[in-house]
């Protein structure tokens, strides 16, 4: 809201204005940039293109939490309550905020009112993997974009919710999908893809935000060359460098779960993907650049440094999880670093300048299937937890690994602190048995698969909240949740680290001792991500509530844990009232 | 999610993972989409003939068994399923269906409880594994009436392949379809020494155009595809093999159909009338129309 008011109350009579003119205006790419530091608004998915989720308000803290209070509540309406991970963008006193089933909606910050509602038609024979859920939409001057099920970008006028470009970023009858919150940088949309079980290329790409034109585009594959302006630009990697055959040609890496940006080093991070095929022993080699890190410079779509997180990946630890660019204070020092939770369960800390591997160490209490990152930043792996190749007349061998492979961390973003210099991580404890499944069939003819079933491995709980201290790599405290915690987190000066739990609360904790300071029942499991502002002197609130997403489709001990769990959707809206 | 990749085990796979748990909750969640409030019930015998019509879910894009041409659904399991609509005395309304990560997906999305985005189920549907451990696996659909058995082939241009045994391949290119098990066969057999050499494509019918192209001197994949594509294409004298593998690869496998649990009479009805098809050549010559063999089952199987 500032913005508008600074840009235009230069130039002209703030009476001669009329409310359409300003809203029309709408966030620069500048404002983009400095997103984490305004706190009117939030128009960037991560409360920052470096998605750190971070507050400066402070109004809410310790002392205050408990006195916050719902202001309105808004229902996604419909029988399409399904799977709300959504991260509202809030700008000019409006939220824009996506729901399931590929919806958006514009609503009046202050009352709860709808301004217009968005629902993408689906087509038929559409088959997205893991749920019908959307993470966010962006904006950008005077439109709103976000990407749908069946693999397009939509580009909303963001005063009409009228369609000013609609473009198809995956075929979805080859089964890609897409659910991200597009990454905005510089005038572009950059997205990542997702879906596509067999055959899939992971790849990034940068279109023109108000033609929707491709800009770029940057596949994850050694091998594959990448595009920049309609022509090939640079090749990703060395191709066959570290794939057999033409397996480079199908090789996974997809970056489902979007991207972050460090205005610093102008370069986009994007993490990708297990490989294909699921059996490492038929693709021998690291498989670059699947289950990575790639930094990526957003002029040209080139590959500035690319760091692997699980080389040769056996265990289907994707690779996706958000790269948080952050100082690192260290020994006197500020490096430029980054940090990653990986699914795999090592959190890594890396130098954001050049892709550099400074540490990693456990998230979580237990990990089975490498010993430690060693100091070439390679995994030293326990070689007897790796299933076993599916040769001869033997299935297999099952082994049991830690974490399953819905990870230490899953898709549900951390969020950094820079008062406390702690990561706040939703991890989640728990296994899987894992082996080569003799007899299945896809589309009526019989081959071969893996199989695996996902355990508990304690006795109280799945999901824990836990601080990290990028420096030391140790876990300052933690919170343990009977559920899988599935939703993301933010924090704030004032103290405070939120985030949802599927049992339907948010809660509020104490970013310095982990302390549960506040918590309210929302009446659906909480898997969105929760985002803070100022407006009208008061410090506001808001979370999406509506239980799904991976987690309720998963059987055994899980399945129990969660069984109970209504589904939902609704915007919840508080604030700490003017005393 | 998302997902990405090829597993299988109806417990095991995300999709199928999918399945069990709305299965259990069922009764409390919203198992509907925006394309239809209430999915179509599968429906037993009497209700489907007093309708006078059954819903049979097809394959999408799946030639020679059901593909659409010029808007046309067609194939040899179209063809099936007219005939027993046919001889039920009702009309064949076909559905195609999209394929999931596995056949549990599309068990679930075709018969039992329809995709979560809408849609509705079929009253019983095409080319389903008959496979008492899969069944096993998958309570909510019941799998009946196998009508032909399937194997794989290996199809090789005689000029550049002089064996059809597979440790003894010279280094040509292969053509297999991606993540089947003549890919998982071939990439790992003779201790991997082929790997380098397998071509892997999305479909089969693009694995047998790369061999009629030259790009590959051989090909494997399911006998029904390969015949058809034999007969459909110019003629190069190549050579058809059975394929063998080692266990627990299988060579060949049975089809059947699969129906609600609710409507097991439906599926003796069918069961019938793909009986009677298949004694009085009506079957073989489904097949024969598309260039393919019709394999029975053997009886003392």
């Amino acid at each position: 809201m500032k913005r508008s008011i600074t840009a235009i109350g230069l130039a002209t009579s703030l009476v001669a204005l009329t409310a359409t003119a300003v809203l029309a205006a709408g966030p620069t790419s500048d404002d983009l940039m400095k997103d984490a530091a305004t706190t009117g608004d939030v128009l960037t998915y991560g409360m920052g293109p470096q998605a750190q989720r971070y507050s400066p308000l402070d109004k809410i803290n310790r002392n205050t939490i408990k006195k916050i209070t719902p202001v309105w509540a808004f229902s996604f309406g419909g029988e399409k309550q399904r799977g709300q991970e959504s991260q509202p963008i809030i700008h000019d006193g409006v939220i824009y905020v996506t729901g399931s089933y590929s919806r958006m909606w514009a609503i009046d910050a202050r009352t709860g009112q709808e301004k217009w509602q968005y629902d993408h038609r689906l087509p038929d024979g559409i088959m997205p993997c893991c749920d019908v859920i959307n993470r966010g939409a962006g904006i950008l001057k005077d439109k709103v974009y976000f990407a749908t099920l069946d693999a397009r970008l939509v580009a909303l006028n963001k005063d009409t919710g009228k369609v000013v470009w609609n473009k198809k970023i995956g075929e979805y009858k080859d089964g890609y999908s897409a659910t991200a919150a597009p990454l905005i940088v510089d005038g572009k949309i950059i997205t990542g893809n997702s879906g596509g079980e067999f055959g899939v290329i992971g790849a990034v790409e940068a279109r023109d935000a108000e033609t929707g034109e491709l800009v770029w585009s940057r596949p994850t594959i050694e091998g594959h060359m990448g595009t920049l302006n309609g022509k090939e630009s640079t090749m990703t990697g060395t191709k066959n460098a570290s794939w057999p055959g033409d397996m480079w040609q199908m090789g996974g890496g997809a970056t489902w779960l979007g991207g972050t940006y460090d205005p610093e080093t102008k370069l986009a991070f994007f993490g990708t993907g297990n490989p294909a095929p699921w059996n490492s022993h038929l693709r021998p080699g690291d498989n670059l650049y699947t289950s990575s890190t790639i930094a990526i410079k957003v002029d040209t779509g080139d590959v500035a440094w690319a760091y692997q997180t699980t080389p040769h990946d056996g265990w289907d630890f994707d690779g996706v999880n958000e790269f948080i660019p952050f100082d690192l204070k260290k020994d006197g020092k500020v490096i430029k670093a980054g940090a990653k939770a990986d699914r795999n369960g090592f959190f890594y800390v890396i130098d954001r300048t050049n892709g550099k591997f400074i540490q990693a160490t456990p998230f979580v209490p237990k990990i089975t299937w490498a010993k430690e990152i060693g100091k070439d930043g390679r995994p030293v792996y326990n070689d007897d937890n790796r299933p076993g190749a599916p040769q001869g007349d033997q299935k297999g061998k099952s082994v049991f690994a830690v974490p399953s492979f819905l990870g230490g961390k899953n898709w549900m973003p951390m969020a950094y602190s820079p008062d406390t210099d702690l990561f706040y991580v939703p991890s989640n404890d728990w296994g899987m048995e894992i082996w080569n499944e003799p007899i299945t069939y896809k589309k009526g003819a019989a081959y071969l698969g893996a199989g695996f079933t996902i355990k508990t491995i304690f006795d109280d709980h799945i999901g824990a909240l836990r601080a990290m201290d990028p420096k030391t790599g140790k876990v300052v405290w933690e919170q343990k949740n009977a559920a899988p915690l599935w939703g993301g987190v933010m924090t704030t000066k004032g103290g405070l680290v939120f985030t949802g739990t599927p049992e339907g609360f948010l809660k509020a904790f104490d970013a310095k001792t982990g302390e549960e300071v506040w918590k309210f029942n929302t009446g659906s499991g909480v898997v969105g991500s929760p985002v803070t502002w100022e407006m009208d002197g008061e410090q506001y609130l808001a979370i999406v509530s509506g239980w799904g997403g991976a987690v309720p489709l998963w059987g055994g001990e899980v399945a129990k844990l969660v069984k109970d769990i209504n589904q939902g959707g609704m915007l919840w809206v508080f604030k700490l009232p003017k005393a | 999610m998302t997902r990405t990749h090829q597993r299988g085990g109806r417990r095991f796979s995300r999709r199928a993972l999918l399945g069990l748990a709305t299965a259990v909750a069922v009764g409390r969640l919203f198992a509907v989409g925006p394309l239809a409030v209430t999915p179509a019930a599968a429906r037993p015998l009497d209700d489907v003939l007093a309708a006078g019509s059954v819903r049979v879910a097809v394959y999408r894009d799946f030639p020679p068994y059901s593909w659409k041409e010029d808007g046309v659904v067609k194939g040899v399991d179209v063809d099936i399923a007219r005939e027993v609509a046919k001889t039920l005395g009702v009309k064949a309304d076909i559905w195609e269906l999209t394929a999931g990560e596995t056949v549990s997906d599309d068990l679930r999305n075709g018969v039992w409880k329809g995709h979560y985005l809408g849609g509705g189920v079929a009253d019983f549907m095409m080319r389903v594994p008959y496979d008492r451990t899969f069944g096993v696996l998958n309570p909510e659909a019941v799998l009946a009436a196998p009508y032909h058995r399937e194997r794989f082939v290996f199809l090789r241009d005689p000029e550049r392949v002089d064996t059809s045994v597979i440790d003894d391949l010279p280094d040509v290119p292969l053509a297999v379809e991606i993540d089947s098990v003549p890919d998982f066969h071939l990439v790992s057999a003779a201790g991997g020494r082929l790997r380098s050499n397998v071509k892997h494509y999305m479909t089969m019918t693009l694995a047998l155009d790369a061999l009629w192209s030259g790009e590959a001197a051989a090909a494997a994949g399911p006998r029904t595809q390969i015949e058809a594509a034999l007969a459909a294409r110019p003629q190069r004298g190549f050579v058809m093999t059975p394929l063998t593998m080692p266990p627990p690869m299988r060579a060949s496998w049975d089809v059947g159909i699969a129906v609600n649990e609710a409507s097991r009479d439906l599926a003796y009805a069918v069961g019938d009338a793909l009986a009677a098809m298949a004694a009085d050549g009506r079957m073989a010559a489904i097949f024969a129309k598309y260039g393919a063999t019709w394999e029975p089952i053997p009886i003392d199987d």
